[in-house]
């Protein structure tokens, strides 16, 4: 009853930033929301999103699932001093349909194409789990997916490098992306097949932006067991070359302008990964200023932290998320203006993508 | 709504009963009408007139039938009008689907289904409205007068979407004088606690196995695997059922009602009829009283009594879900009893009681098989699987479903026993204060727990929605 009073009168927040979604609105009551049951639908998850004290609520469960010893949580999975995904077996049809895609838009059009697929953490600390837990072979993924690839087609294989530098921090405990360290380490893989010079690693001033960083698997599990995670930021010693950067949040809308990859606005929130170049858009567009080409990324949000290193070898770097395109690619970009084009997808999401296949769209 | 949703608790509950207990007795049925119709039409917004209308049928041929109590032949008519109406609804709703598409497969004709959405608790509602008028031809209660007490009773929310099936008998003292106590208000709170947490607590965290297990491939999984899914739903289906019971008995008592109880301790039954003495123990009886006994029961000669029993239990099989497999569910239980009542009966009571108890559980279990696979092709496949006729005894996703869940397991079969009751029982006797304050604690506990579950509703379903 008193909870039941506090939650009708409190405050409400629109959007939670721990759980990193956005909550249930007040629903209107009105003759069809209540006959098609919308309205007490509605009710009941506004309450639910609403309920008084819901965190501690949240944390209590999570809390009672792991002392009865459930290891895996929402689909994560607490080790002994950091949180991995439960990466299951994919639907293969589906990623034949985006092997299938990548092959259909290297040949049509005349630009050489380079395939980056990133491993994720888990499939570098899984061990620490018995060999019954489910987890997907990411390296026999990774194998599946670019024997499938078309002739002209480059894979860039970082699988080794990023294993070889397992024990550095080249991933984040609480969160699904890798930090800076791990996509150095696949960036200066990929300088020669994408025809760069990669900076050695001391060359870099490292900035620690973040020390407080709770990321998606925390939110997950509110698991209080791991350390947060420190951000860095590497910049050239001589200060980072002038950018200018352009998000599309609409097509044919006004752009949002940044003036650096890093938008520290978001180091002050929850999603502190959104500090890469902002949260993902359909186009971003990186003007460097730099000499060189002009590169078309065709990405998930790995590739938001990859960038930072990218900005003194290309003087445009356009990135593309498919999972908000809803047309045709050649309507957006010409990509006979790009001198070379990437897709960067870590392995997690690349088995679940069904939205690669839209570049088939006309 | 479902008693198991934040709405419910910490709403719909608490208002309810504090305006109950504060507007005086002769509107305490009036009351009850309306926030049935509430509770019933947040779910059904629009088959609650439907619930409303057979309502008035009955309560009118109640009248009737206790007006014409010199006419039988009236009587008769007007208790055909109450039965043929209840059926109606049945087979128009939740049986024409299934009906039209056997129809089309023997006949190759190609009738158009309708595919009627079916009313949540319709198959309850209508059995407690039939006992009713039925009983009444059979003079073993009195007429219902008043409307809005008659309606209090087919509406009443505590039973009126899960059961127990409340026969009119049951409640008839209770609907026009019943005496609310303190103690019986936390005695009914314990109970629905208790109830609340076997669904939110039990049900839904093993329930979350079998979903995995159901969605795998049973041309290709383990025995273990199989065993492991099919437990999980076979304690699934028993602590959420056996829960929505409790929580309906505990509201009924914190409204002043008793109601029958519905399950006790069914797996620990020493054979298939002992188990159904003990399982959905309401709707046994339902079938008892007004289905076997009027066939004729076992008065009519010995192959009779078989067919009585084949009918019994294939058509309570049939009222669990219109499909093939509910039906064949029901018959596969029929024929277990019949062959108990062969002699296996006998030889079951000499056997060791683990040796039984094992062999009823047994059983049982492949009933759930049946029960909860969808198609019969689905059934034998799963079955076939638990045998291991996919060749793989034991699997890695076995032995992760196993040790992942092993707590939940332990604490599922020790919740079947009667270990905790009979221990609590003994403490009633010899501590009842101690009890009391253990008991306090205890419920706490539980709804703290399960008030974390709801909040983070990730899986919370509603089994009956076939019934």
């Amino acid at each position: 009853m008193i909870f039941a009073l506090i939650t009708v009168f409190s405050p409400k927040e629109t959007f939670s930033e721990l759980e990193n979604k956005s909550l249930e609105r007040e629903p209107k009551l009105s003759a069809k929301s209540w006959f098609d049951r919308s309205y007490t639908d509605k009710l009941e998850k506004y309450i639910a999103d609403h309920f008084s004290g819901r965190v501690g609520w949240l944390e209590l469960k999570s809390g009672i699932e792991t002392s009865v010893g459930k290891k895996e949580i929402n689909g994560i999975y607490i080790l002994k001093d950091r949180l991995i995904e439960k990466v299951v077996e994919p639907d293969y049809s589906d990623v034949d349909k985006s092997i299938n895609a990548i092959n259909t838009f290297g040949s049509e059009n005349d630009i050489p194409v380079c395939v980056m697929l990133v491993p994720t953490s888990a499939e570098f600390y899984k061990d620490e789990l018995a060999d019954f837990y489910p987890e997907l072979d990411q390296r026999k993924f990774i194998d599946y997916v670019y024997s499938g690839l078309g002739e002209g087609i480059s894979a860039i294989d970082v699988y080794d490098v990023l294993s070889s530098h397992k024990n550095d921090y080249i991933f984040y405990r609480t969160d699904h992306h890798w930090t800076s360290l791990g996509a150095y380490y696949a960036y200066a893989e990929a300088g020669e097949q994408m025809g760069y010079t990669p900076h050695e690693l001391s060359f870099y001033d490292v900035e620690h932006a973040s020390d407080s960083f709770k990321g998606t698997f925390y939110s997950k599990t509110l698991s209080a067991s791991v350390k947060d995670d420190t951000m860095d930021f590497y910049h050239s010693p001589d200060g980072d070359a002038p950018v200018t950067v352009e998000v599309t949040q609409e097509f044919g809308s006004e752009p949002e302008v940044n003036d650096s990859i890093y938008f520290r606005d978001y180091l002050e929130v929850k999603d502190k990964y959104a500090s890469f170049l902002g949260t993902n858009a359909p186009i971003v567009t990186i003007k460097t200023g730099s000499e060189g080409g002009k590169l078309l990324i065709i990405k998930d949000s790995y590739a938001h932290c990859y960038s930072q290193f990218l900005t003194e070898d290309y003087s445009e770097i356009t990135l593309i998320d498919m999972r908000y395109i809803q047309i045709s690619y050649k309507k957006i970009i010409d990509v006979s203006e790009y001198d070379e084009a990437l897709f960067l997808y870590n392995v997690s999401s690349f088995a679940g993508d069904t939205d690669l296949k839209k570049l088939l769209y006309s | 709504m479902v008693f198991s949703s934040l709405v419910f608790l910490f709403f719909f509950l608490p208002i309810t009963m504090l305006l109950y207990f504060i507007i005086p007795d002769k509107f305490r049925n009036i009351f009850i009408l309306l926030t049935g119709l509430l509770f019933y039409a947040w779910g059904e917004p629009k088959y609650v007139l439907i619930m409303l209308i057979s309502t008035a049928i009955d309560y009118t041929a109640g009248l009737l039938i206790n007006k014409f109590s010199e006419n039988r032949k009236k009587q008769t008519v007007f208790l055909l009008v109450s039965v043929i109406m209840n059926l109606g609804l049945l087979a128009v709703f939740k049986y024409s689907s299934f009906i039209i598409t056997t129809v089309n497969s023997v006949f190759g004709l190609n009738i158009t289904d309708p595919q009627l959405p079916l009313p949540i608790g319709i198959s309850f509602y209508t059995f407690q409205s039939m006992s009713y008028t039925i009983d009444l031809y059979l003079k073993k209660i009195r007429v219902q007068k008043n409307f809005f007490s008659f309606a209090a009773y087919v509406t009443l929310f505590p039973q009126i979407v899960a059961g127990p099936i409340v026969r009119y008998e049951d409640v008839a003292k209770e609907i026009d004088h019943r005496t609310i106590s303190i103690s019986k208000v936390s005695e009914g709170i314990g109970k629905f606690l208790k109830g609340l947490a076997k669904k939110v607590l039990l049900a839904n965290n093993i329930g979350l196995i079998w979903t995995q297990v159901k969605a795998m491939d049973y041309g290709e999984i383990s025995a273990a695997s199989a065993w492991l899914g099919i437990l999980a739903f076979t304690f699934q289906i028993y602590f959420d059922f056996s829960g929505y019971s409790d929580m309906a008995i505990g509201l009924g008592k914190m409204l002043g009602f008793n109601f029958p109880i519905n399950f006790d301790h069914p797996y620990l039954s020493r054979s298939i009829s002992e188990f159904w003495r003990r399982w959905h123990i309401t709707l046994g009886s339902w079938f008892r009283e007004y289905v076997y006994i009027p066939l004729g029961g076992n008065r009519k000669g010995f192959a009779r009594t078989i067919i009585n029993l084949l009918i019994v239990w294939s058509l309570t099989g049939l009222w669990h879900g219109s499909s093939w497999n509910f039906m064949l569910w029901g018959f596969y239980f029929g024929v277990l009893i019949v062959i108990e009542r062969l002699g296996f009966g006998k030889i079951l009571e000499k056997l060791p009681k683990a040796v039984s108890t094992l062999y009823t559980f047994v059983m049982v279990v492949f009933g759930w098989v049946l029960f909860d696979t969808n198609t019969l092709s689905n059934a034998w496949q799963y079955i076939g699987a638990m045998f291991g006729a996919n060749g793989v005894l034991g699997d890695s996703t076995a032995l992760y479903l196993l040790v992942s869940n092993a707590v939940i397991y332990a604490i599922c079969i020790f919740a079947s026993t009667d270990i905790f009751s009979k221990f609590t029982n003994k403490l009633h006797n010899s501590k009842p204060e101690q009890l009391k304050i253990a008991a306090i604690a205890a419920q706490l506990f539980v709804l703290i727990n399960c008030t974390a579950y709801l909040v983070d509703a990730s899986y919370n379903p509603f089994l009956y929605f076939r019934f």
